[in-house]
């Protein structure tokens, strides 16, 4: 079914509120997801694969700085979604960058990662120039970089499937490097590897915005079940907190 | 024509306009008091149809003789053609219902891209009349529904088929023949989001201008509907109304609840809006020249306003007193300007002194009347980039500062008071519906809605004051880390602290908050007049009364339709 971007965002905010989500989190990662999916990099799908463990994080120990200097920190986020906690690792890389000219932040047991591309993104618009990278699966090994220079409105994104075997010391970990002074760009040398343009990000966006959001009904219907959880029954009480006769 | 450079430099930095503090119009009892101007969205998108001389014709004129039907007309605008789509169906009085709820309707309408085909037209057939329960398409970017006013219609078309006039006095009373219930836009009901109107319809590329626009074709079709069923009721005795009566007609709107959040979460754009109607004040309280013919058309849009408000109807004790004190207030000012003055200031001070706050805001709407060349640009300048973004390098030091200085008004609320934190604002499962609750009942409490800026504003400032006595030298990046739970409303605070006005500042969450002001405050940016609250959760208002008439376009255009009066009969 067709959606529009806004119906989307709102779904996915109620969604994430219902989930326990914290105010300003919320509103956070349905950006994150919503970001993806606008511009042609399948926030639907990764969400999809987030849907079923999005309500644990609220169990979760909150993610902390485990070692940190001027230049650098790593922080561990306890096996949280990119989607609760990736946002301010990235602010924090930002912070360090403009203090330092460039800095890097390591996450480790971080989830769903490619939702860092909004905030990466977002670094561009702010005058910073930002890029991560990450590997990901257990059976084959896959690798992601992502960049934008500062002043740019669309990021680049690298993913190739890589002849490494799994390790079971894996961390899911990710690396953030931010630079106030150093425009970053970032692909694969991977021979595997796919690269998606910042010009091709942009075409993305604007196709979505001319004709909306493709979804699944079932994973629609399943972020709609989701966000019931934060609406209040209907009684003829609360119909008289509307203001109605 | 003035730029965004030009802007900024009024409104900030040494060669800027002295525009009235946030403290002062920040407060909501006061944007609660907010009339139309000339800076409202009917004023400029009126001003704008007329202007371009915009051609809005039917391509489609199918209604039977009791009116129901279908309508499309077609409208080209300089930036492109555009099709408005109006279905008429019969409604049974017992399923008259404005609320939001309803699920039938007098009238269900579209605005859609381009020109529409007779498939397509039935694909909106099939969705339009069931408004929230249908889908539409991204080439739909408003859709809307009305009710007939059960006191005017039938009682006008009678009047006209029987070849008389409708009697201006009960206009007076009711100034509409339709209300609207709710005017969707911005990507509901799979429809087009404003980023696509934004960037592709630079005709409709204001706020709320689409949606402004279905009202006015709204009010033009209401009018033609009359005489289409009255001149075939009785075709011997059939007269078309008058066109200054026909002008007094405007729309009904009814408004609940539903747009209070929108002005909490929308707070960059809001400070927008009220950034240009302070900056058009601060224009004309220095820039304004006053002469002999400046003091007399004040005083005369003073006497039109006391008018306007005496001609303003409504069963509401506190709507009535407030209207009272304006009239009292307008003849207050009448006699001040009589006295002669040289400076804007001077009114404005004596208004301050003298006036109820809604008399000093109709004495605002006045000024900006009466200087066009200082006021209308700026209606170019009313959307804003809605990021609120986390400024990481901030040292925590300088986000207590700016708490202290810009939420003074949240620190000095006791919200251990009783009843401070009385109320709270949900969404219920019936259309998600917001709704106004008390903490009596948990699961809505549970539940409510992240509305409480101030005291969201009280508890970030406990744990920051906190943070900073272990870490003074922290930035906000670092202190985010340690509370992200606290994000959004640092967020907040930092991305409101780079515009002039900020928050709203009032506890929402208090027994007794009025969200009728921010209804208010939000329906007098739109242009609305004749506030007609029906409790202190809904309001009933008019729009586009006394605006010209659409078969006048191309015709000679003023522009003075601010506060409109009940025509001579």
């Amino acid at each position: 079914m067709n959606i529009s971007m806004n119906e989307l965002k709102a779904a996915l905010r109620r969604c994430f509120e219902a989930s326990d989500y914290f105010v300003g989190n919320y509103e956070d990662a349905a950006n994150m997801v919503l970001w993806l999916e606008k511009h042609g990099l399948n926030g639907l799908s990764e969400f999809k694969l987030a849907l079923p463990y999005i309500g644990e994080d609220k169990n979760k120990p909150l993610s902390n700085v485990i070692y940190e200097d001027s230049t650098s920190a790593t922080i561990d986020a306890h096996h949280r979604s990119a989607l609760n906690c990736i946002a301010a690792a990235v602010d924090l890389a930002h912070a360090k960058a403009l203090e330092s000219g460039i800095a890097t932040v390591t996450v480790h047991n971080c989830h769903n990662r490619i939702f860092i591309l909004k905030a990466l993104t977002d670094r561009g618009r702010s005058g910073i120039s930002a890029a991560a990278y990450w590997q990901n699966g257990s059976d084959s090994v896959t690798e992601h970089t992502a960049a934008i220079r500062s002043g740019q409105r669309y990021p680049s994104y690298s993913e190739g499937v890589t002849n490494l075997k799994s390790n079971e010391n894996d961390k899911q970990a990710l690396t953030i490097i931010c630079s106030s002074r150093v425009d970053l760009t970032s692909s694969l040398q991977n021979s595997k590897s796919h690269f998606i343009s910042p010009k091709q990000v942009e075409s993305n966006k604007e196709h979505t915005v001319e004709h909306g959001i493709e979804i699944d009904a079932d994973v629609w219907e399943e972020i709609n079940k989701i966000g019931l959880g934060v609406l209040v029954e209907n009684t003829e009480r609360s119909r008289r907190d509307a203001g109605g006769n | 024509m003035t730029t965004n450079a030009a802007i900024q430099s009024s409104l900030w930095g040494e060669n800027s306009l002295p525009l009235r503090p946030a403290s002062q119009v920040m407060k909501l009892e006061r944007l609660g008091a907010y009339h139309q101007s000339r800076l409202s969205f009917m004023r400029t998108l009126v001003r704008r149809i007329f202007r371009e001389r915009w051609k809005i014709e039917p391509a489609l004129f199918n209604l039977d003789h009791e009116g129901y039907g279908t309508v499309v007309y077609e409208v080209q605008a300089p930036h492109g053609l555009f099709s408005f789509v109006l279905f008429s169906d019969y409604l049974s009085p017992d399923e008259r219902n404005d609320r939001v709820i309803a699920t039938k309707w007098d009238l269900t309408m579209a605005l859609v891209e381009g020109k529409v085909d007779q498939e397509y037209i039935e694909k909106l057939r099939e969705n339009v009349p069931k408004q929230e329960a249908g889908r539409v398409d991204a080439r739909v970017f408003v859709l809307s529904r009305a009710n007939r006013s059960a006191r005017n219609f039938d009682y006008v078309v009678n009047q006209l088929a029987a070849g008389e006039q409708p009697d201006v006095a009960k206009i007076v009373e009711v100034g509409y023949l339709y209300r609207t219930t709710a005017v969707y836009g911005s990507g509901k009901l799979g429809m087009a989001d404003w980023e696509k109107v934004r960037e592709k319809h630079k005709d409709f590329a204001r706020p709320f201008a689409g949606e402004m626009f279905v009202c006015l074709m709204l009010r033009n079709f209401s009018l033609l509907q009359v005489e289409h069923i009255a001149r075939h009721k009785s075709p011997d005795t059939f007269n078309p109304m008058k066109p200054e009566i026909k002008r007094y007609f405007g729309i009904g709107n009814s408004t609940g609840l539903g747009m209070a959040p929108y002005l909490v979460n929308h707070p960059l754009l809001i400070n927008q809006w009220i950034e240009m109607r302070e900056l058009a004040l601060a224009r004309v309280r220095v820039l304004g020249s006053i002469n002999q013919q400046v003091r007399e058309t004040i005083s005369q849009l003073i006497d039109r306003s006391a008018q306007h408000t005496l001609e303003t109807l409504t069963e509401d004790e506190w709507q009535t007193n407030n209207n009272k004190a304006v009239i009292d207030d307008m003849a207050s000012l009448k006699s001040r300007i009589e006295c002669g003055f040289d400076r804007w200031d001077e009114l404005l001070e004596y208004s301050e002194q003298h006036c109820s706050l809604q008399g000093q805001e109709m004495l605002v709407s006045c000024m900006l009347e009466i200087y066009p060349e200082l006021v209308d640009e700026l209606e170019d300048f009313h959307s804003a980039e809605e990021f609120l973004d986390l400024d990481p390098l901030m040292p925590a030091e300088q986000l207590k500062d700016i708490i202290e200085n810009s939420y003074d008004w949240a620190l000095a609320i006791d919200f251990d008071a009783e009843g401070a934190r009385e109320t709270y604002w949900y969404r219920s499962e019936e259309k998600m519906e917001p709704r106004l609750g008390s903490v009596a009942d948990i699961e809505g409490k549970k539940k409510q809605m992240a509305l409480g800026v101030g005291y969201a504003v009280r508890k970030c400032y406990n744990q920051l004051i906190e943070y900073i006595a272990q870490n003074p030298e922290d930035t906000t990046a670092r202190f985010m880390v340690a509370h992200p739970k606290l994000r959004g409303i640092v967020r907040r605070i930092q991305g409101m602290n780079r515009c002039v006005y900020g928050d709203i500042q009032a506890n929402l969450l208090d027994r007794e908050v009025l969200p009728m002001h921010l209804l208010r405050a939000k329906l007098a940016f739109f242009g609305v007049s004749k506030f007609d609250p029906r409790s202190r959760l809904w309001v009933r208002n008019t729009m586009f009364q006394g605006a010209p008439l659409l078969e006048e376009i191309g015709q000679t255009f003023n522009d003075d339709w601010f506060m409109p009066l009940a025509p001579k009969q």
